[in-house]
């Protein structure tokens, strides 16, 4: 970190009255150092602070801890069921010696549980601009726009081309797994800001982009992916043979088709799950899920599968579809085993077939759900290869002025945290475009706190697993419940005092340190370390730290805080009071008028 | 390998002829075992003799304690593997320490597979895989009269005709779950079925376990698609699953068991994987394979040792029909669950 003195006076705005010693960060070492020191939050696609809203809910500020979430993310009560959680999969608890990673999703689904019925989330709201955007798509990435956009000051108006509002969310996820007056709720959060909603209206068929850019002074397209893929094999258009996505789309709109008792379900994602679990609500008996790679290669949680399996759903690996086979329907499924050969170039697995291995598996339908593509919407500009509207990544500019482009649509299936971060940051840009003035930016906050009552113990606590409905034949029954129970306050409690609390920064003063060593003799790993030199990267951040054992050669006594659980063990033990805690958030601030 | 490491982790009959061959052939290895349990190696195939008092524990044991020391194996007991990091090639035991390998073997066997749908149930199942669980069962045993054996695989069959020598009750509910991983045909299941009954048990015709509470410490209510009654003790039999959770995040290829090829070593130089936790493509089988009883783990557990120390040899055919239940011939593989 750098030294706060050195420009606190040139970044503190008028907070600097309430709250001393309080710095609000823009150097790009300290945006490096959160990259590497919170990376719960560095991998969560909208920044959501995790770390600070963990904490709330430990404090029992159920409130708070929501709307901690509720700052960059607008659903936290449905993300909170259906996130994809790439936070856990970074979280420092997860780490090996160290256990498991904190149940953050399941932490931030108990805050929207807990907090007071009727709470109303206060929103940042600047002066109307007397422009208007209209929003094309009411799914994640949409719906985050336009909340956004009402924030900034514009007339905001939301159109949907299916009956209700919601997206994927709406229907694409199965109610067992997100109840619909969860979503409903907050998307009324969104539109009590004045968003003019307008369901029904497939723009391209109903309305035309053309007409809509003549009225309005921005347009952005979030209409999501609702073109399923295919196989690609001989018989699949046979009957029996069901679309992935179509098929979750009819069940959630109450047409949901007839399956025979024996069901394969080709795909590795949420949606291949999702048919699945469907399936076995619809009666089917045999219900399998058909992998290319093993259970590792899928892309869904170690619960979703869990809970899949508990429910009946078979897993089967190492398989990949060749023919779909039948006379007047689909009868069977040809496959070829596959065999793992090493890491592709993006990360993951290589799986290839195995020549000479075919064989095939008897059924009474097949749910293809191997992914989905954005259907094209008439509209001017550059278009891509499958006639989709062409925008920038970064600006979220198509070729046609004030058309931008958004969320799933633009980048193709994501997940739904991501969509709603896509949407956020093309709310910012076409702020910015249409008025030339910036509404809010990031910045690192930094101000100093003391040790808290954070106690090593409380690392040797159990991951607390999601309570869901059993046994799992009662999911079964009519109405279908959610399986997920939902933390009751203890193991909420408890989960939450298992987070690390990474925000925290524990710093040695060198030019007080008597090294002594106390610290590292107290260590309950290689956190503290005597260093020869600190190299620092491009940006000014810590790089790599060169360790050294000849004592003659030691230039620092330097805390690793990428190696440190913030124990406090060090700074208690400390004769000389050099060790120093500061909390370092990551946050997004509004800028109160706006900045040229 | 002169002077160098090799730690095998398991305790079971391919952990052990691993070793032993390790020692034949390369005695200039440093050789440790690596082993859960608190006890040397035993036969998991007599623990139905020994619960039903024809032997003693004494007899179980293949070989003395002292023969380790003797062969200079170094035998560590009571000792969990929780995590094997390939880049450093480092073993991580549940009590912290590490240790440093230059050549593993993993031989972990399998461990009792519960569906699960029925891992609800969990708390009020037994199972019967270790000698810790046969003294359970003893315990037990003393105290209740009647059995109810849910899932019926291989050993099973020896358990349930154990308890019928001592005089027990045994209701044997054989549903879909069956004989796993054997897959019966109607026919085949109806003639297995016939001779278990002809043994002394009691057959219960039924589709779906639906429910298990334990109404006090030694009677456990049962409801099933079909009626409902209570026991004094639950059995889970639904076969093994390898037992390689614990390298989850390693990197290793796992599907059901650790991937191998045909001479069992892993995508990871110097790493084999032998016996029940080893999964094989077959070219001969068209299928993964993954292998089934003591003597089979024996000769990979060989095998992988060999292969360790420079060696060419490659895991052998399984036989086609490998099982007889009840004097019927079953065709299986492991993977007719599917």
């Amino acid at each position: 970190m750098r030294e706060k003195s050195s420009y606190l006076d040139k970044t503190l705005n008028s907070e600097r009255e309430v709250i001393r010693n309080v710095v609000y960060s823009t150097d790009p070492a300290d945006f490096s150092y959160m990259a590497a020191n919170v990376p719960c939050q560095a991998a969560c696609p909208a920044w959501t602070n995790v770390p600070a809203y963990i904490r709330c809910l430990y404090e029992g500020r159920f409130d708070r801890s929501y709307e901690i979430n509720r700052i960059v993310n607008v659903l936290p009560g449905v993300l909170g069921r259906i996130c994809s959680r790439p936070c856990e999969t970074k979280c420092r608890h997860g780490e090996r010696e160290l256990g498991q990673p904190v149940n953050i999703c399941h932490i931030k689904r108990a805050a929207s549980d807990f907090k007071e019925p009727g709470h109303v989330y206060l929103e940042q709201l600047f002066a109307p601009l007397g422009k208007s955007v209209t929003v094309v798509g009411a799914g994640p990435a949409g719906l985050a726009a336009a909340h956004d956009l009402a924030v900034f000051g514009f007339d905001v108006e939301l159109l949907e081309a299916l009956e209700t509002p919601g997206g994927m969310l709406a229907y694409g996820i199965p109610e067992f797994r997100l109840p619909r007056d969860v979503l409903k709720a907050e998307i009324d959060s969104i539109l009590r800001l004045g968003v003019t909603l307008r369901t029904g209206v497939k723009v391209g068929e109903d309305v035309a982009v053309d007409e809509l850019l003549k009225s309005r002074h921005a347009v952005l397209l979030a209409a999501g992916c609702y073109a399923a893929r295919q196989l690609d094999v001989p018989g699949e258009d046979l009957p029996g043979v069901l679309s992935g996505l179509r098929f979750v789309m009819d069940v959630n709109s109450g047409r949901a088709p007839m399956l025979g008792k024996r069901v394969l379900v080709l795909g590795a994602g949420f949606t291949a799950f999702d048919c699945a679990r469907l399936a076995l609500r619809l009666g089917a008996d045999d219900v399998a899920i058909c992998i290319r790679g093993t259970e590792e290669d899928l892309r869904v949680t170690q619960d979703e599968i869990h809970e899949a399996k508990r429910e009946g759903v078979h897993i089967r690996s190492l398989m990949v579809s060749t023919r779909i086979v039948g006379r007047d329907r689909v009868e069977g499924v040809e496959f070829l085993r596959t065999r793992i050969e090493g890491t592709r170039p993006d990360g993951r697995r290589k799986v290839v077939p195995v020549d000479g291995s075919d064989f095939c598996v008897p059924t009474d339908s097949v749910i293809v759900a191997v992914g989905q593509g954005p259907e094209p919407i008439p509209a001017p500009g550059e278009k891509d290869k499958r006639n989709v509207l062409k925008g920038d990544p970064t600006t979220f500019r198509t070729s046609v002025p004030n058309l931008y482009v958004a969320g799933d649509f633009m980048t193709g299936p994501t997940t739904v945290i991501e969509s709603i971060a896509g949407g956020r940051r093309a709310a910012e840009r076409i702020a910015e475009d249409l008025t030339g003035r910036k509404f809010r930016e990031w910045a690192v906050r930094i101000h100093d706190t003391g040790v808290n009552d954070r106690q090593r113990e409380w690392d040797f606590i159990p991951r607390q697993e999601m309570p869901t409905v059993l046994p799992a034949i009662e999911r079964f029954q009519s109405p279908q419940p959610e399986v997920e129970i939902g933390y009751s306050p203890e193991p909420a409690h408890e989960e939450s005092k298992r987070c690390y609390l990474c925000y925290l920064h524990y710093e040695i003063d060198i030019d007080a340190c008597i090294y002594c060593r106390y610290c590292i003799d107290v260590a309950p790993r290689d956190c503290i370390k005597l260093v020869r030199e600190v190299v620092l990267d491009e940006s000014g951040a810590v790089k790599r730290l060169v360790e050294t054992t000849a004592w003659e050669e030691v230039n620092a006594v330097v805390i690793d805080n990428e190696r440190c659980i913030r124990c406090g063990a060090c700074l208690r033990v400390c004769p000389v009071d050099c060790i120093s805690v500061s909390k370092v958030e990551l946050v997004q601030r509004a800028l109160e008028t706006g900045r040229e | 390998m002169a002077k160098d490491h090799v730690v095998i982790i398991g305790n079971g009959p391919a952990a052990n002829e691993a070793a032993i061959a390790l020692r034949e052939r390369a005695p200039e290895l440093r050789v440790t075992i690596v082993g859960r349990e608190h006890v040397r190696q035993y036969k998991p195939h007599f623990l139905p003799a020994l619960i039903a008092g024809k032997i003693t524990e004494h007899d179980l044991f293949v070989r003395p304690i002292e023969s380790y020391s003797q062969a200079g194996i170094k035998l560590r007991l009571g000792q969990e593997v929780v995590d094997v990091d390939f880049d450093t090639r480092r073993v991580i035991l549940a009590h912290k320490e590490v240790l440093r390998f230059d050549g593993l073997i993993i031989a972990t066997g399998g461990k009792p597979r519960i569906p699960e749908p029925f891992l609800v149930f969990q708390d009020v199942m037994m199972t019967l895989k270790t000698l810790a669980d046969a003294r359970v069962w003893i315990e037990k045993l003393a105290r209740v009269d009647s059995v109810l054996i849910v899932g019926g695989d291989l050993t099973s069959v020896a358990f349930a005709k154990a308890l019928v020598s001592m005089g027990k009750t045994v209701k044997l509910m054989v549903d879909e779950h069956g004989f796993w991983p054997l897959h019966l045909g109607d026919e085949t299941r109806q003639e297995v079925a016939q001779r278990l009954a002809s043994s002394g048990m009691e057959l219960v015709a039924c589709r779906k376990l639906k429910g298990l509470a334990r109404v006090s410490a030694d009677e456990i209510r049962v409801e099933t698609d079909c009626g409902r009654y209570t026991v004094g003790a639950v059995g889970a039999f639904f076969g093994l699953v390898p037992d390689v959770k614990f390298l989850a995040r390693s990197g290793l290829y796992i599907e059901r068991g650790i991937i191998v090829d045909e001479s069992l070593m892993t995508h990871y130089d110097g790493v084999y994987a032998a016996g029940d936790c080893a999964q094989v493509y077959h070219p001969a089988l068209r299928d993964y394979w993954v292998s089934i009883g003591y003597r089979n783990a024996e000769n990979l557990g060989r095998i992988a040792a060999l292969n360790l120390i420079g060696g060419k040899v490659c895991a052998e055919t399984p036989p086609e029909s490998i099982f007889h239940v009840e004097g019927v011939k079953v065709p299986t593989s492991w993977w007719a669950e599917i």
